[in-house]
């Protein structure tokens, strides 16, 4: 049959659409993927960000002369290479090149002893910033100048929604000049537009923790990575607060096209709590866990009911309540992590809560045993 | 809302249907006759249009295509072409045709730069894994073809056509990969398991399209003819201000069908 010569324009077709796939392109990432150190020195799996690797490393390690190992987004190189031995009694840098020689990414490694400094005031900033946006990351340092940790947020998954603008308190964390003392932390409940909301997440509330923040689209609650390794007793958390909350409550409901359900006559209320956990394998709790897990060996919280809001700076104190017996040896091993969590609406973790809801905190204290 | 496209061909069909049975009995005959005398033939075809909107050639970043729906286009449109008088082997045509374009696609792609702009919102990076796209765009082109007939049986025709879009779509999701943002030092964001993007750019397509359009058409019986024909898109299917598709994207389609010549 004749017919049978139309087929031609059609293999033309199938050949433009599937037959022209080009050489596969290098690789333009330049990731440290895992990071170890060499020896029995390291007290948990290394933790390692877009540009940060922090390793915990047994005390009485000689931390002036490690010789840390990187492995790297196939292709990449690192300067100076794995395995060189350096002092990082400071923290260092390295510089990750990409296979395809196009980009690179400077990450800073630090070596730290479990503990962190137990006072918070929160003067401390430093800036992510690109053409589009800025975001304020709020940082402690130790009484002796040098950096303690650095605060995580949910800045990084904000920035995503594009809502975020180059002034930062446009962002749900931010410092704001009236503290207690000095500057503060603010938090505000922000609504996340057009993407947030094609994401299930309308709603993003201001928060800070102990801990890192790692974008998980398909299980937010599990962005937050809580906790840092911690070597003492915590007794109490102390500190300053303000919270106005927002004018209408909304639910998450995924069935309406804003995904917003408002909720009359409920009230927004702001969390503020302390925990301490054995430290499980995978090295952090998350949102789903983080006060139900069995590992979690000491709470402060506030009663429900005392989340009073207050237009000026009220004081207040959680002590630790222990659920659990703690095991000295092991909190001395470094095998406890603590975490602190501020949120400006309570229910933020299921994307519930008042747009506007504005938390401010200072001068938080964690009181420990001597 | 949006048309069906369906409505329209058989409007069409119905017009021109009615148009020719209305002409019917001796009008026709002494109009078509008349039509001889002066070297003019009319023609009405149906036919699908199978095909796709493709980037030409293929960018690096697409590294696979996974599925590809060519779905049902239909089109259907008529000619009158004029047959020269000293060179009878030789004509030229113009015609109206109502069409619909449009392909389901599934692609995995890696370091694919992309900015998606909504309401004010922007979120740019680059994407590495699955993308989904569904495109559709029902039509009225012109085309303007030049003939030329060898034999009795065979009918060749290459020419410009211009097209104008009534309702369009270009619209898909992303899943199964991580985006980096802003470029690929920024931070990864892990899209997995049921997590997905959906991104739109209705509005960013163009109504004004054009191509070159050639083929052929072989007369199996007097009035009736089997005819193939494709039609190359020379114009971005996507308005120029539109830079998130950082490539151009050409409606490359190839019509099957046939025709019938009064």
């Amino acid at each position: 049959m004749k017919p049978i010569r139309y087929i031609i324009p059609l293999t033309a077709i199938a050949l433009a659409m599937t037959g022209c796939i080009r050489t596969e392109p290098l690789n333009a990432e330049c990731d440290i993927v895992a990071a170890t150190l060499p020896g029995d020195v390291m007290s948990q799996n290394a933790i390692i960000s877009n540009s940060e690797v922090i390793f915990y490393v047994n005390k009485g390690t000689d931390k002036t002369r490690l010789a840390p190992e990187f492995v790297l987004t196939e292709g990449a190189s690192i300067n100076p290479p794995s395995g060189t031995v350096r002092d990082f009694e400071t923290p260092q840098t390295y510089t990750v090149t990409s296979q395809d020689h196009q980009y690179d990414k400077v990450y800073t490694v630090t070596v730290n002893n479990p503990g962190i400094s137990l006072t918070y005031d929160f003067e401390h900033i430093r800036y992510v910033e690109n053409p589009r946006y800025k975001y304020d990351v709020f940082y402690e340092v130790n009484p002796d100048g040098s950096e303690s940790f650095e605060w995580a947020s949910g800045n990084q998954g904000y920035a995503l929604t594009g809502r975020g603008t180059l002034d930062p308190s446009s962002f749900p964390t931010y410092q704001s000049a009236d503290g207690h003392d000095g500057k503060c932390l603010t938090l505000t409940t922000r609504t996340t537009g057009t993407f947030g909301n094609a994401m299930n997440a309308p709603i993003a509330a201001g928060n800070l923790f102990i801990g890192d923040f790692v974008v998980n689209p398909s299980a937010p609650a599990k962005s937050t990575h809580f906790g840092r390794p911690f070597d003492r007793k915590p007794i109490n958390l102390s500190g300053y607060y303000r919270y106005t909350p927002g004018e209408t409550y909304y639910r998450l409901n995924k069935s309406l096209s804003d995904k917003l359900e408002p909720v009359p006559g409920k009230v927004d209320e702001f969390n503020i709590y302390g925990v301490l956990f054995e430290r499980p394998e995978i090295g952090y709790l998350d949102g789903t866990n983080i006060l139900t897990s069995p590992d979690v060996t000491a709470v402060a919280l506030f009663n429900d009911g005392d989340r009073t809001p207050s237009t000026t700076w009220r004081h207040f104190s959680l002590p630790f309540v222990y659920l659990k017996k703690l095991d000295f040896e092991k909190l001395f091993d470094g095998k406890y992590s603590i975490a602190i969590v501020m949120s400006s609406s309570i229910d933020g973790d299921t994307f519930s809560g008042a747009p506007g809801s504005t938390l401010m905190v200072d001068q938080l204290v964690l009181t420990c045993e001597e | 809302m949006k048309q069906h496209p369906y409505r329209i061909l058989i409007f069409t069909i119905s017009f021109i249907v009615a148009t020719f049975s209305a002409k019917a009995q001796n009008e026709t005959t002494q109009l078509l006759e008349w039509s001889v005398l002066h070297g003019l033939e009319y023609e009405i075809y149906a036919g699908v249009n199978i095909g796709g909107t493709a980037p030409m050639p293929m960018p690096a970043e697409i590294r696979k295509i996974d599925g590809y729906n060519p779905m049902l286009n239909l089109a259907l449109g008529g000619n009158v072409t004029k047959w020269i008088d000293t060179a009878p082997q030789w004509g030229f045509s113009v015609g109206i045709c109502f069409e619909n374009k449009g392909m389901d696609t599934k692609a995995t792609v890696k370091n694919y730069g992309m900015e998606i702009i909504q309401d004010g919102s922007r979120i740019a990076g680059n994407w590495t894994g699955r993308v989904d796209t569904k495109y559709h765009t029902s039509l009225i082109t012109f085309p303007v073809l030049a003939r030329w007939r060898p034999t009795a049986r065979w009918n060749f025709h290459l020419g410009p056509y211009i097209g104008l879009s009534l309702n369009h779509e270009f619209s898909g999701t992303v899943h199964d990969g991580y985006l980096r943002e802003g470029d690929p030092t920024g931070t990864k964001v892990v899209f997995e398991g049921e997590a997905e993007a959906p991104y739109n750019f209705d509005s960013d397509l163009r109504t004004f399209q054009y191509g070159l359009q050639g083929g052929a058409s072989w007369r199996a019986f007097k009035h009736l003819a089997l005819r193939a024909n494709l039609s190359w898109g020379l114009n971005d299917i996507f308005k120029k201000s539109f830079k998130t598709v950082e490539f151009p994207l050409y409606p490359i389609y190839a019509n099957l069908g046939f025709n019938y010549i009064f």
